[in-house]
């Protein structure tokens, strides 16, 4: 009886460290690889939840990453649940139990490459804009990172000093779907008539002055890298516009029928870029648009030849100057003043014939 | 012909079912981007899409009450985040939290990259610490589209405009949303009635132009909260040009204008962030986060008292005073009665935090 209690203690004991080598020389055996942004194991018949033997941390983080397994015959697969980011570590950890722990570091994958990203364009581009400007647009070569703006974003006064706050520092950047266009607004309160900020600061921009805008080289493109070189804009600033766009001054320059010559609309002054763009157009002539100089000039090339006849232009009424001021609508109206020019309509109409 | 019967009152419960009285539907969310959040009723989470122009309304399942409320402290969550996300801490912006007001859990919507191929996540944590993610694969759910302005069918050339989602709260069956374009200054104050299957294209969706002070602008809201002063409901709202403006909920009917009430001049160099209100020993406050000027505990006994602006001059100002110790606050939001959570950032570590409301 005694002998048959010490024979099966043999034989446990015998079995447990038969699993126990099993284990370790599984786990010696197997080997942990990265393909195709999956961590594998091979060289594991896993007997349990994968999840609780085979993790994937960043550098060395406890927390596992999120994703999801497969086991595929002698394999165990971890798919991460989002894509590998360049120049972060990822520790792949091994650990079935009873058997040692493996451990292998991985490299995230290398930056795309490419040419480097640069400022091509800062509107306005005309030389002297007004004291109550509101924004400018900023457009890059390449998709940019978002939440890096107002540390690279710098505007410097006449004597090189930095001027304090002057943009509208907000979370959400102001930025186009593709990460290649930035709206920086000038600080509201400081322009808007009659209010706290406007009384003590006054506006950002003085008229008189020549600013330099410039975009710091350290800026990061959606790769994670710098720009080419540091990127500056001088600009002088004249007196304040409150007049709103009226588009019985504009000057129009008819094309002749049967050309593609392009048709002009020139304001007098200078428009907000973007809104040029989308909210100007011939109806039912479909064409391309080009904005000529300061943008104070709207050309439109047609497809197809001119018509002869009366055509007409249809601007939207949320077209802005760079001032805000909306056509037929200033950008701010003082309501203790009896404000005479209204223009209800969404959209207005400008004729044109061509002969 | 029974059967037919049958097979029509079957194919009506179904759809019954999965639509439900709430008209949320079973199936796959695609965000395109996940920005400001808000609860609604029953634990149905708004998300704010503003690349996709969209609200979604995804009903959580998350509606136990916790036994008590136990306080959250979660140091250096950004780099939590990351390591759950798989990448660097510096790729990961939290674009806002919001309470759940019944089950108290704290839901954030975070962006995984910065680029234009950045994901879109929304995460849920508790007083546990353990962050987890909120799967959108299948989830009862419904969205509403928000128009954005016509183009010209004519010109060539991609739309660049987008609309940023500024803040966004559930009051009285609708959904408010303040939004700032990319282009346009000129700017709007939405509503969209809830439940989402009332809009039809976004008819239902109205729009306010809620200007304030002596000079008029249809300037941007910030950010804002539904108030209810002498029993009549508000929106407290703050303006990218600084002012704080009470604007009667009443008074916002489609496509009008509404003549807000400035109450407060919060100072300049100085954009508002976030906003709660509370109430302690019997007297009425709301805090506020600021860009640059801290956090603002602002008396709102006597809101009431504020009349809309009818001389030249703009004086009016609710009394305030700055909460030192509160530095570097980016989100608030009220856990309960005597607790706010915070989200703040010092030196790019983020900690999200319960505090004693001051």
């Amino acid at each position: 009886m005694y002998a048959d209690k010490i024979c099966i203690r043999f034989i446990c004991v015998y079995l447990r460290l038969s699993a126990a080598l099993f284990f370790v020389f599984a786990a010696h055996a197997a080997t942990i690889h990265l393909e195709n942004g999956a961590f594998r194991v091979d060289g594991w018949k896993p007997t349990g939840d994968p999840a609780s033997m085979f993790s994937v941390h960043v550098g060395m983080s406890e927390t596992p990453m999120l994703g999801d397994y497969e086991v595929a015959g002698d394999s165990v697969i971890f798919r991460p649940r989002f894509p590998l980011s360049s120049g972060v570590s990822y520790r792949a950890v091994f650990h079935p139990p009873g058997a040692a722990k493996l451990e292998t570091v991985f490299e995230g994958p290398a930056p795309p490459n490419g040419p480097k990203t640069s400022v091509t364009q800062i509107y306005p581009t005309a030389d002297t804009v007004p004291e109550n400007t509101l924004k400018f647009y900023v457009v890059f070569s390449a998709p940019m990172s978002q939440g890096e703006a107002w540390k690279n974003l710098k505007l410097l006064d006449g004597q090189g000093k930095a001027v304090d706050l002057p943009f509208l520092e907000m979370r959400q950047e102001l930025w186009n779907p593709e990460s290649t266009r930035l709206t920086v607004l000038f600080a509201p309160g400081r322009i808007k008539r009659g209010l706290v900020p406007n009384l003590e600061d006054g506006p950002p921009l003085r008229a008189g002055t020549t600013y330099t805008l410039t975009i710091d080289q350290g800026w990061k493109d959606a790769r994670g890298l710098p720009l080419a070189s540091t990127h500056i804009k001088k600009f002088r600033v004249g007196s304040a516009d409150r007049t709103p766009p009226e588009p019985n001054r504009w000057k129009v320059t008819a094309p002749k029928a049967g050309t593609r010559d392009a048709l002009q609309l020139d304001f007098g002054k200078s428009m907000d870029y973007a809104l040029l763009l989308r909210l100007v157009s011939v109806p039912s002539v479909n064409g391309s648009v080009e904005i000529g100089p300061g943008e104070s000039v709207w050309r439109f090339t047609p497809d197809d030849p001119w018509k002869a006849g009366v055509h007409q232009i249809k601007i939207d009424t949320a077209l802005e100057d760079l001032s805000g001021n909306g056509v037929g609508r200033p950008f701010d109206i003082d309501v203790f003043e009896k404000v005479t020019k209204t223009i209800e309509r969404k959209t207005v109409s400008v004729p044109f014939r061509v002969r | 012909m029974r059967h037919f019967k049958l097979t029509i009152f079957a194919v009506l419960l179904t759809a019954t079912l999965a639509f439900g009285a709430s008209g949320l539907t079973a199936g796959k969310v695609e965000l395109k981007s996940a920005g400001a959040l808000a609860f609604g009723p029953d634990g149905i989470l708004f998300i704010g899409d503003a690349l996709g122009a969209t609200v979604f309304a995804i009903d959580t399942e998350d509606r136990t009450a916790p036994k008590s409320v136990e306080k959250i402290d979660i140091r250096g969550v950004n780099q939590k985040i990351a390591d759950l996300l798989g990448t660097a801490a510096d790729q990961i912006v939290i674009n806002d939290v919001a309470i759940n007001p019944i089950s108290k859990k704290v839901y954030l919507s975070v962006s995984r990259g910065r680029g234009p191929d950045a994901v879109p996540v929304i995460l849920r944590t508790d007083s546990t610490g353990k962050i987890s993610q909120v799967s959108l694969t299948n989830v009862r759910h419904s969205m509403a589209t928000l128009p954005n302005p016509a183009e010209s069918k004519e010109v060539r050339g991609r739309n660049q405009r987008l609309e940023a989602i500024t803040d966004m709260a559930y009051a009285d069956g609708r959904v408010f949303i303040a939004g700032l374009s990319n282009e346009e200054f000129s700017s709007n104050l939405r509503s969209i009635p809830y439940p989402f299957e009332q809009v039809t294209k976004g008819a239902n969706i109205e729009i306010y132009h809620g200007s304030h002070g002596r000079f008029e602008t249809n300037s941007p809201v910030r950010t804002f909260l539904p108030y209810t002063i002498d029993n009549q409901k508000f929106l407290l709202a703050a303006y990218t040009c600084t002012p704080l403006v009470k604007i009667s909920i009443d008074d916002l009917k489609a496509g009008s204008k509404v003549k807000g009430t400035t109450i407060a001049e919060l100072g300049n160099r100085n954009s508002p962030l976030d906003m709660i209100a509370y109430k302690k020993d019997g007297h009425d406050f709301i805090l506020m986060a600021n860009s640059s000027r801290g956090v603002m505990k602002l008396q709102a006994d006597k809101l009431g008292g504020f009349q809309p602006i009818v001389a030249h001059t703009e004086t009016a100002g609710v009394p305030y005073e700055t909460i030192a110790s509160l530095k570097g606050v980016q989100q608030l939001d009220k856990l309960d009665e005597k607790n706010a959570l915070i989200l703040t950032d010092a030196s790019g570590t983020l900690d999200l935090v319960t505090i004693a409301l001051p």
